[in-house]
């Protein structure tokens, strides 16, 4: 079958009435999440996955799966359309990958431009999402089918680079980002081992034998960490929400803002696509970018549209591009891209080159979800954006306990045990800790979904070769792999002691 | 950055891959006498981490003295919901989700702002009600209701 059937059968899927109203709850909440400064992409996914997978429960697994990634994908790329609200109208992100979108952006809203920048990003994001969904469905099949000859060698080599390059990326200190990673393989240990059968550091205690939920762990560390942090560090009360007069852009913004959501898209995208390098850089660079191309660069910073244009293009393109790496390889390259993989893991559904084969439905049914959720959320960004910024105003008083009592609900209706409770307030107390102290958590959580998938590949690798480590350097491809994750570590080393800033990837 | 934190971190990494690579070697060998056997993974990376947290430990010594920034933390408020977290977690199958929901929403809703009581009575009863009752109710789940 071709992929335009394929990509047919997918909108069939996705054109089911449940699947079209998760793919609205998807990205409705997701632009909420994208709006409320405090709860990322990341901890938003975690959050929902619980309440997701109670809600598929009747389902057959396969068409729950379908249906709750359509959800958790809505509000992942929701939240990048949501987040560039509180930043142009704020000045204050709300996530970290529209960080740049307040250099211009609030100063267009300074000069009652509001409208106009909340919409050509809208429009922009639009357009990113359309595009990098394009380059998803051309790259989807033939990416697979060079993976899927990938032996247990290869596999391994990639996956440690998958790590490299979120470890190397994360972070101001990469001993850090790297020590957070190895912890999370370690923690990843904890259970009966897959293949021998024998239990690993579970001291008899029944209910490590199943190893540690890596839906407790995530939920913990970002959602309740980013509550602990808020509680803890109250801000000052946000300022003067700016008004948003008119909404429709102007001729001369489409004009301007053409070739820039253009470039930002294209950019976001193949940023997107490089592990590690996630929304954030993605938005970066294209700030960069439409500054260096501008005829007029001095305008960049007081109100310049190319400057909304570029990076909410550019992150909305970033976060399709890093799709593909999580459907076509089964690695995420990203924080976010890995709980996604740990809910679709939940359903016994194994990310890859096979996931087309074996799942079409799931990874087809995906992908022309995003076509439909992107149209749903330019559709409810233009005229419904001053309800999304009301939604700002939510007082944190009410906001911070129900998100405890939400993450309390989502970890006991999928464990039923209270030692995930427990679990879940440590990991809480520690992720504030950590992350509060430039220690990355999202290298952790990758790591830990990761971590059973490298152990298997490389003692299959092992077995193969009768113990023999040459194994993955005499493969040629497990070679390259293994090259470019030591590239990626070094690299950023060798510009640090040159003296060169090295722009990190933040998540949140 | 904090170098008290950054060391007392490093010395507790250093200690969990300690433990690691201890218990690992107590792990049996596979059973069918291949040389890659369950301990080997666990056992490296307990070294990695090792290794890394002695870096993490020597680079704390290397930090220029950095300005302690002084934040007003609201240990209070953060105690408070805290414990009540845990007794949340700790009555949950004791006393039913409804009830013990509730009662943390309650209390938490007062302890991050004093007064206005009726409306986080009736944010706490319509969140906790509505859960239990879309979700053990509607959608057939499983929740421990209430005491019986």
């Amino acid at each position: 079958m071709s992929t335009l059937q394929f990509l047919g059968d997918g909108f069939a899927i996705a054109f089911q009435w449940h699947n079209l109203l998760f793919a609205f709850i998807g990205v409705v909440i997701g632009t909420a999440v994208g709006v409320l400064p405090g709860i990322g992409p990341m901890s938003g996914v975690a959050l929902l996955i619980p309440v997701t997978a109670t809600i598929t429960s009747g389902m057959p697994t396969s068409a729950a799966a379908a249906s709750s990634i359509i959800l958790l994908a809505g509000v992942y790329y929701g939240a990048m359309y949501g987040g560039s609200t509180t930043s142009i109208l704020l000045n204050t992100p709300g996530e970290s990958s529209s960080v740049v979108t307040t250099l211009d952006g609030y100063q267009m809203a300074r000069q009652g431009r509001a409208g106009a920048a909340l919409a050509i990003s809208a429009i922009g994001s639009f357009c990113a999402g359309i595009i990098s969904l394009i380059g998803l469905v051309l790259l989807a099949e033939p990416l697979s089918n060079v993976a899927i000859n990938f032996g247990p060698a290869q596999y391994f080599s990639l996956m440690l680079l998958g790590l490299a390059a979120v470890s190397g990326l994360a972070g101001k200190s990469m001993t850090k980002a790297l020590i957070m990673t190895v912890f999370g393989l370690l923690l990843g240990t904890i259970g009966i081992d897959a293949v021998s059968g024998i239990a690993r550091f579970t001291y008899n205690q029944p209910i490590l034998f199943s190893g540690l939920e890596f839906l407790t762990i995530a939920v913990g560390l970002f959602a309740l960490g980013e509550v602990f942090k808020t509680v803890l560090e109250r801000d000052e009360e946000d300022g003067a929400i700016a008004k948003i007069n008119r909404i429709l852009p102007t001729k001369q913004d489409m004009k301007d803002s053409t070739v820039p959501i253009v470039r930002g898209s294209l950019l976001g995208f193949f940023i997107g696509v490089l592990p590690g390098a996630g929304a954030t850089l993605a938005s970066f660079f294209s700030y960069m970018t439409e500054k260096k191309f501008s005829k007029r660069p001095e305008t960049f910073g007081h109100g310049n549209i190319a400057g909304v244009a570029g990076p909410e293009s550019a992150n909305n393109a970033a976060s399709g591009g890093a799709m593909i790496p999580l459907l076509t390889l089964g690695i995420p390259g990203s924080g976010t891209t890995a709980i996604l993989m740990g809910a679709l893991i939940m359903y016994n559904i194994q990310p890859g080159p096979l996931l087309f084969d074996e799942h079409p439905e799931v990874a087809w049914g995906l992908i022309a979800s995003m076509f439909i959720g992107n149209l749903m959320l330019l559709v409810l960004n233009m005229p419904l954006v001053r309800v999304f910024a009301k939604v700002i105003q939510t007082p944190k008083k009410y906001l911070l306990p129900i998100i405890v009592a939400i993450s309390f609900f989502g970890v006991y209706a999928v464990q039923y045990t209270t030692f995930d409770l427990y679990l879940l307030l440590g990991c809480g107390v520690v992720g504030y800790l950590l992350s509060k102290n430039d220690y990355p958590v999202a290298p952790l959580v990758l790591a830990l979904v990761l971590g059973p998938m490298i152990e298997n590949n490389m003692r299959r690798a092992l077995t193969i070769s009768n113990g023999e480590f040459s194994i993955f350097f005499t493969q040629p491809l497990s070679l390259v792999f293994l090259i470019a994750a030591a590239a990626w570590l070094i690299i950023p080393l060798l510009l640090k002691m040159k003296g060169k800033a090295v722009i990190v990837e933040e998540e949140g | 950055m904090s170098k008290t934190f950054d060391r007392y971190a490093s010395i507790a990494f250093l200690l969990i891959g300690l433990l690691f690579v201890i218990e690992s070697t107590k792990i049996a060998s596979s059973a069918y006498g291949s040389t890659v056997g369950p301990k080997i993974f666990p056992l490296w990376l307990g070294v990695i981490l090792i290794l890394l947290s002695l870096r993490l430990l020597y680079e704390t010594f290397t930090y220029k003295s950095e300005s302690a920034s002084k934040e007003k933390l609201q240990y209070k408020k953060f105690f408070i919901i805290l414990v009540s977290a845990a007794l949340y977690a700790f009555l949950l199958e004791k006393i039913g989700y409804v009830i013990s929901t509730f009662l943390f929403l309650l209390v938490t809703f007062q302890t991050m702002e004093r007064g206005r009581i009726i409306p986080t009575v009736i944010i706490a009863a319509v969140f906790s009600l509505g859960i239990y009752y879309f979700f053990a109710e509607f959608l057939g789940g499983s929740l421990p209701g209430f005491p019986l």
